[in-house]
């Protein structure tokens, strides 16, 4: 080991760093503060702007302290100990600040820049210049989210880089040279990148800013907390800043196992909701309308309408560990039910889903980062699980071969192999994998040779039960390691505390009889009733909804008529269940439904624990209090359970945690090794194409509620995409609006021609403003449907359409 | 319209296949030289389609071509005169050749092209005639120790249509027709001529 | 002086354009020699000669061949610098427009040495007829087998790519050349890695300049015992410099390293213009420190310039009379810096700029006694921080023209006009308003 390891000396103290650390790095280690700008730890190092200078005994010059690496008894002075460093460092902060406009005191960044305070602690205090300065038109808009006022700009080149190195989103570029250098975006572009906001963060200077933030707060008018993104199932570490108990800002926070030091936009620029007008704060319950009530009266409604009925609870994917668990128990031992589910697809197959739950199966972003071959498979990861696209970038970069399985090309197609499958049919290419002519014969190959050092990423797509199941067994037969990468900040979590049909916390299958015991045992008595059987999908508790065989129906933290991919289904459901219990921030689309409404808390006003994709449960506290009377959703399930007359055991955190912990840990599981039975789409006839959908980044979501700027940035109108064959056989050209048609409904689309699809599928946004896909759905996210051109249409006028708008919007 | 089709698209193709696989984007530079010899000066829409040729973005293609001073992003004569007053040609008069440059060619200081749209005048840095100083180039072909009076007479024959014969190597009878020679391709010169 | 002429010898010979008039002079023996030694053999005879890199830094060229890797899979590639493009040079534009294939040739030789198969001429854009003749040499050795496969009769592959700049001083620094050649910005590169190990496309690269590569088919053809018969022992050969400005016979001019200074202004560029004075000279182009007129008897080689305390960068002489203003020579020099910088670092794109402006401002007259101070400071600043050497271009001409013409700032200062050229600055608010921007 000591053979990687340097000693040096910096201003006379010993460090021992490992071979290859830059000097800057070291230094740091030290504790010494060596100024700079265009050093970023996570980028390549530039040596432009020059301010780290140090001396290295022996050498000439002064050197850049973010370009030399160290050497085995090197001596390096800083301007601590070196007046010659020093005085240089005062002379580049004064060539720095002759065309900086010293315009602070209304600038987004005075306070808390970079540039001010290495200015204040290292510079000249007082400049020679007294030539006119060079001025920019400003602000430069480079998107709704982002400007550029370039007068302030260093040419650090940070945001460039960052473009160039992290995001290989090359919108920002460096133009022309010299005193005329700026930088600069193409004419008629817009930084159309999900992670723009990152450059906004590495700014070291006010020149970059953000629309939501420009001219809101100065840093001392800020709390400041720490947070975890509430969006998807990437866990990226985060700042929140509050003025006046608001969100005015969200940051990311460096988190090197988790997100390293950036985050989506979305994740940054979608905080409004939990201040929406449209939050409801206060208990309510149906009379002669909604009206307000008391919690206590609330829950004493529904403990009565619970007694002894058929109950079933479908939650969304963002609830905490903590709320999870708590509804598991509750379910199981007061409601003596396994009618609960998370989930909006047919998951993974009981087998796999109870390797992922108990943390047999998983792999964390390290493992991506140096995997040797990874396979991407169902996942667009940049719109679904953005930081995980950066570290597949990343991967990359350190020479990790990629490859794209999928119905659809990806933003990763500049660093990966795409193999485009029609949607639908990943599964069985997946099985088939092994015959003469198999599409993922490469695949296979790559994998096989590096054995361990293979990761297949079992995507959302594949996740109708068989298909994943399939590339679990692809992976396995490689030799290679999987993981289930699902999309919502919570999945995981629910999917381990046992928010599914069949399995118990810690992936504990309740058809076993080993695993149920040791809930059991847990839980302090036996499971009783339908408690001890599988339960219902939310499939099957929509239908037994609709079908009137449930009596209460709740409905936690998610919005059915938009989330579930059968919007009939839902909304037969919800007419037809005659309790329905809402809870959650809001009532959205579910006004007319509630019976009842319990306020939730939102995730900054709460404490507990998030689960990343990759299975690790990171805390989360409080960055304010709860709004209204709003609770944590655990705190509603205990009380209820109270209510009831049962006790789940917990009426404080530590208690939950007590009685969490044991069921939660990972612990080594094998699979029953039961293939699940394929519920795959339709296969599409003759002319007709797979229809496939899957949520975008920015989309209409509820969490998105009021970020017009992201969505003005990032947004898209509704589309539906074809192959340029598909398009041709039906005669449509780009743009033109034809109408699909599947089993479940009918809407007319604009088209967008594209050979990044594969031939024979189609795809559509599942929930772009306008239009909610889950009309044209029937409970898979694949459908056979069939598309037809203005020329051709031939639809009949009375088939009304139920796709437009409609009452999901 | 579209700039890279027909033969110029054909040419593109020569100019990306001169370099070796996975290093196509060096045709880059020559490329922007052939869009300009299209154009007389480098489009927005020669940034857009030189971007989809090299698989790179816009913006990448746009940051080269601001780097370099010999590609035009403005409106451009239909020549180009460059008169170096680096140091050496300094020594030897230059700044009166620049300004009766202007006076000949009856161009403000700043203006970017002559009225009659046939001139732009350009102050260079050194062109390396140091030694036929104080030195012009029309259109990037030479002419030397050109005094104040035979840079009115450069400029008269420019202004009446004629492309004055240069010191060394063939006349160059435009902007244009220079691009294309710097794109790579000189074996006829009447494809490049305006 | 007499000597027997190297790299000009055929310059009055029109017909060694052609490669038939080149061959019939002996031309492509270096080549075919070269061919039928081993690599080793052949960098040490470059080795031998003593030859160095006549692009300004006077590396050992056999040694920077001898850096290449061979044991990498991946391809190597000469460069050639064609650039030329400092302030004061023009010798390598009359060499490659007078005899492109010997350029071919040495560029051929450097390519066996290091066993590269596509070699790249990267001539400066303004160089346009220059480009045109390279191109149409590299065709005619092409159609005349001396490039593409087998050449010269033996089984060795060459290709040689003729690539255009467009104007930027910068890509004369070889990371920034490379840069320009795979169609970035031409910024320089962060060292290590080095070209030799990752040069273009992250593969092994040597980068020559004109002048050097064509001294190697002699080189090869006559021995390394022939090479240093001229010159000095530590520079041996011949070298081209290129005198201007205020002499008689301004030109590009080879002769032996060590030749007096003196001997090339009289005897070959005819003296001062008009029998006047030497004041100021730049020895090595535009960014080496200025020498003045007690530094006749200077011996232009690589040592003795340097103990002079400038460098023989490009040889390129830039002569100043008595009648020049210095202070306009160094604003102009040092504005040339400023529109050249790339911008990258921030010394050379702040600092050149700014020193622009202190420059303009007194030489027409506006100068503040603290603005001494300043660009002392300046020049101290600026020199030895930057990222590359170009900003280091420009503190030469502030420092060394500080250092020998402090009495000519300080009475602009005075006067507050040029002393030279005697008008009295106009001081219209206009004017001042105009130096001000």
């Amino acid at each position: 080991m000591s053979g990687d390891m340097v000693t040096l000396t910096i201003d006379g103290k010993e460090v021992t760093v490992p071979k290859g650390t830059l000097v800057i790095r070291a230094a740091e280690q030290l504790g010494i503060e060596i100024p700079r700008f265009c050093d970023h730890p996570m980028l390549e190092p530039a040596g432009a702007c020059r301010q780290c200078y140090v001396q290295i005994e022996g050498q000439p010059k002064l050197a850049t302290s973010c370009t030399s690496t160290v050497a085995p008894g090197m001596v390096v002075r800083t301007q601590n100990t070196d007046d010659t460093v020093a005085e240089a460092q005062v002379a580049n902060l004064e060539f720095l600040l002759l065309n900086h406009p010293l315009d602070c005191p209304i600038c987004d960044r005075g306070g808390e820049c970079p540039l001010q305070d290495q200015a204040l602690e290292f510079g000249p205090g007082e400049s020679r210049f007294t030539e006119a300065k060079r001025v920019w038109p400003k602000p430069l808009p480079l998107s709704p989210l982002v400007n550029l006022d370039r007068e302030r700009c260093v040419l650090c080149a940070r945001c460039t880089r960052f473009c160039d190195e992290i995001s290989g989103d090359r919108f920002l570029e460096l133009y022309a040279r010299g005193a005329g250098e700026r930088v600069a975006i193409a004419a008629g572009e817009d930084f159309r990148s999900p992670f723009s906001g990152n450059t906004v963060q590495i700014c070291p200077v006010g020149a970059l800013t953000s629309t939501p933030y420009r001219f809101v707060a100065r840093p001392f008018d800020l709390s400041t907390a720490d947070s975890v993104c509430p969006h998807c199932s990437a866990g990226c570490n985060l700042k929140v800043d509050l003025r006046r108990g608001e969100v005015v800002r969200q940051l990311a926070r460096d988190n090197l196992d988790v997100n390293d030091t950036w985050n989506c936009d979305k994740g940054r620029y979608a905080f409004r909701f939990p201040d929406s007008p449209d939050r409801v704060t206060t208990p309510l319950i149906r009379d002669r309308g909604l009206e307000p009530a008391s919690f206590g009266e609330v829950v004493e409604r529904i403990a009565g309408w619970c007694d002894g009925k058929r109950v079933a609870f479908l939650t969304g994917g963002r609830l905490m560990d903590e709320d999870y668990y708590a509804l598991s128990k509750l379910a199981r031992t007061v409601m003596h039910t396994n009618d609960l589910d998370h989930r909006r697809d047919g998951g993974l197959g009981v087998s796999a889903d109870a390797l992922v739950a108990s943390g047999t199966a998983t792999a964390t972003y390290a493992d991506v980062e140096h995997a040797k071959v990874i396979v991407v498979a169902g996942l667009d990861a940049e719109q679904e699980v953005p930081i995980l696209h950066l570290r597949l970038r990343k991967a990359a970069k350190r020479g990790a071969k990629i490859f794209v399985v999928g119905p659809r090309v990806t933003r990763l197609h500049d660093v990966a192999a795409h193999i485009l499958i029609r949607a639908g049919a990943e599964g069985e290419a997946f099985a088939s994998s092994q015959e003469q002519g198999s599409p993922l014969a490469e695949v296979r190959a790559a994998l096989t040779e590096v054995g361990e050092g293979g990761l297949v990423l079992v995507g959302p797509r594949l996740h109708d039960g068989s298909s994943a199941w399939s590339a679990v067994e692809f992976a396995t037969r490689s030799g290679a390691r999987w993981a289930a990468v699902t999309r919502r900040a919570n999945d995981r979590g629910a999917l381990v505390a046992g928010v599914a049909p069949t399995l118990l916390p810690g992936g504990r299958n309740v058809q076993l009889a080993e695993d149920r015991a040791e809930v059991e045992a847990a839980w302090g008595g036996p499971l009783m009733g339908a408690a001890a059987e599988p339960g219902r999908d939310w499939r099957g508790i929509l239908e037994a909804a609709a079908n009137r065989e449930i009596d209460v129906l709740f409905l936690i933290g998610v919005d059915p008529l938009r989330d579930y991919p059968d919007a009939d289904l839902v909304a037969r459901a919800l007419a037809n269940v005659p309790v329905r219990v809402v809870q959650s921030l809001e009532l959205g689309s579910l006004e007319p439904y509630a019976d009842a409404f319990l306020p939730a808390s939102a995730f900054i006003e709460k404490d507990g624990h998030v689960t990343t994709w990759e299975g690790r449960s990171q805390r989360i506290r409080p960055v304010r209090g709860g709004k209204g009377i709003s609770r944590p959703d655990w705190e509603i399930f205990a009380i209820i359970a109270t209510t009831m007359g049962g006790d789940l055991g917990f009426d404080r955190l530590d208690e939950l945690h007590a009685d969490m912990a044991p069921l939660v840990a990972s612990r080594a599981t094998t699979t029953s090794d039961v293939s699940p039975a394929r519920v795959g789409p339709i296969e599409p006839a003759d002319g007709e194409l797979a229809l496939f959908t899957y949520p975008l980044l920015v989309d209409d979501g509820r969490l998105s509620e009021r970020s017009d700027e992201l969505q003005a940035a990032l947004g898209t109108e509704p589309f539906l995409e074809l192959h340029p064959d598909d398009a041709a056989t039906r005669g449509i050209t780009d743009g033109a609006r034809v109408t699909v048609r599947t089993v479940a409904g009918e809407a007319e689309l604009p088209v967008r021609i594209s050979d990044g699809i594969a031939q024979g599928s189609a795809f559509v946004p599942f929930n772009q403003p306008g239009f909610a896909a889950n009309t044209l759905l029937r409970g898979t996210w694949t459908i056979a449907a069939t598309v037809t051109g203005p020329d051709t249409d031939d639809s009949a006028e009375g088939l009304a359409s139920v796709a437009v708008g409609g009452e999901s919007a | 319209m579209a700039i890279f089709e027909g033969s110029v698209l054909d040419d593109a193709r020569a100019v990306i296949a001169r370099y070796p696989k996975g290093g196509e984007r060096s045709a880059l530079m020559p490329l922007l030289y052939l869009a300009q010899a299209v154009d007389g000066r480098v489009t927005n829409d020669a940034l857009v389609e030189i971007g989809k040729l090299l698989g790179i973005t816009t913006a990448e293609v746009e940051a080269v071509a601001t780097f370099y001073s010999m590609y035009r992003l403005r409106p451009t004569g239909t020549h180009v005169v460059n008169v170096c007053t680096n140091l050496a040609c300094a020594l030897r008069g230059a700044k009166d050749v620049y300004e009766e440059a202007h006076r000949a060619a009856e161009m403000d200081h700043g203006q970017e092209v002559s009225d009659d749209g046939v001139l732009t005048l350009h102050e260079e840095e050194c062109l390396g005639l140091c030694d036929f100083a104080p030195a012009v180039q029309i259109n990037f072909a030479d002419h030397d120790n050109v005094s104040p009076q035979r840079i009115r007479e450069l400029i008269t024959s420019l202004r009446e249509g004629s492309v004055p014969e240069p010191a060394r190597g063939p006349v160059m009878k435009s902007f244009r027709h220079a691009s294309r020679v710097l794109a790579g391709f000189d074996d006829d010169p009447a494809e490049g001529a305006p | 002086m007499t000597f027997e002429r190297r790299l000009t010898r055929d310059w009055d010979d029109p017909s060694v354009v052609a490669v038939d008039g080149y061959v019939a002079k002996g031309g492509y023996g270096g080549l075919k020699k070269a061919l039928e030694m081993d690599t080793g053999e052949l960098i040490d005879v470059v080795k031998a000669s003593g030859l160095r890199g006549r692009g300004g830094a006077g590396f050992p060229t056999g040694m920077k061949w001898s850096f290449v890797p061979q044991d990498t899979g991946k391809p190597t590639y000469v460069t050639v610098n064609f650039d030329e493009s400092e302030p004061g040079t023009c010798n390598n534009r009359e060499l490659g427009e007078r005899d492109p294939h010997r350029l071919i040739e040495g560029t051929a030789i450097a390519a066996r040495a290091i066993n590269c198969h596509t070699a790249f001429i990267y001539v400066r854009g303004e160089y346009l007829w220059q480009g045109t003749v390279m191109e149409r040499a590299v065709r005619e050795a092409y159609a005349s087998g001396y490039l593409g496969k087998g050449i010269a009769g033996s089984a060795y592959d060459l290709d040689i790519v003729v690539h255009r700049g467009a104007g930027a001083y910068i890509c004369g620094e070889e990371t920034a050349l490379l840069n320009s050649l795979e169609g970035l910005r031409g910024q320089p590169r962060l060292r290590p890695p080095f070209p030799a190990v990752e040069g273009l496309y992250a593969s092994p690269t040597v980068i020559n300049n004109v002048e050097t590569l064509m001294n190697v088919p002699d080189i090869v053809f006559k021995g390394a015992e022939w090479f240093r018969e001229m010159g000095t022992e530590k520079s041996p050969g011949t070298k081209m410099f290129t005198v201007s400005g205020k002499v008689e016979r301004p030109g590009n001019y080879e002769i032996p390293m060590g030749t007096p200074f003196r001997t090339l202004l009289e005897e070959y560029a005819g003296g001062v213009l008009a029998g006047g004075t030497v004041k100021a000279f730049t020895p090595g182009g535009s960014s080496t420190p200025l020498l003045t007129g007690a530094d006749l008897d200077l011996a232009l080689d690589y040592e003795s310039v340097a103990a002079a305390g400038s460098l023989l960068g490009t040889g390129a002489i830039m002569v100043l009379d008595q009648t020049d203003c210095v202070v306009e020579a160094a604003r102009r020099m040092v504005e040339f810096y400023a529109h050249e910088s790339c911008g990258k670092c921030t010394p050379c794109r702040e600092g050149s700029w700014w020193a622009t402006r202190v420059l303009t401002r007194l030489e027409n007259g506006y100068g503040r006694q603290e603005d001494m101070g300043l660009m002392q400071d300046m020049g101290k600043n600026i020199l030895f921080r930057a990222f590359c050497a170009l900003a280091d271009g420009a503190a030469s001409v502030i420092n060394s023209s500080l250092k020998h013409f402090a009495e000519e700032y300080e009475e602009h200062v005075r006067l507050g006009y040029c002393p030279l050229t005697g008008a009295p600055a106009d001081r219209t608010p206009a004017a001042a308003e105009e130096v001000a921007s």
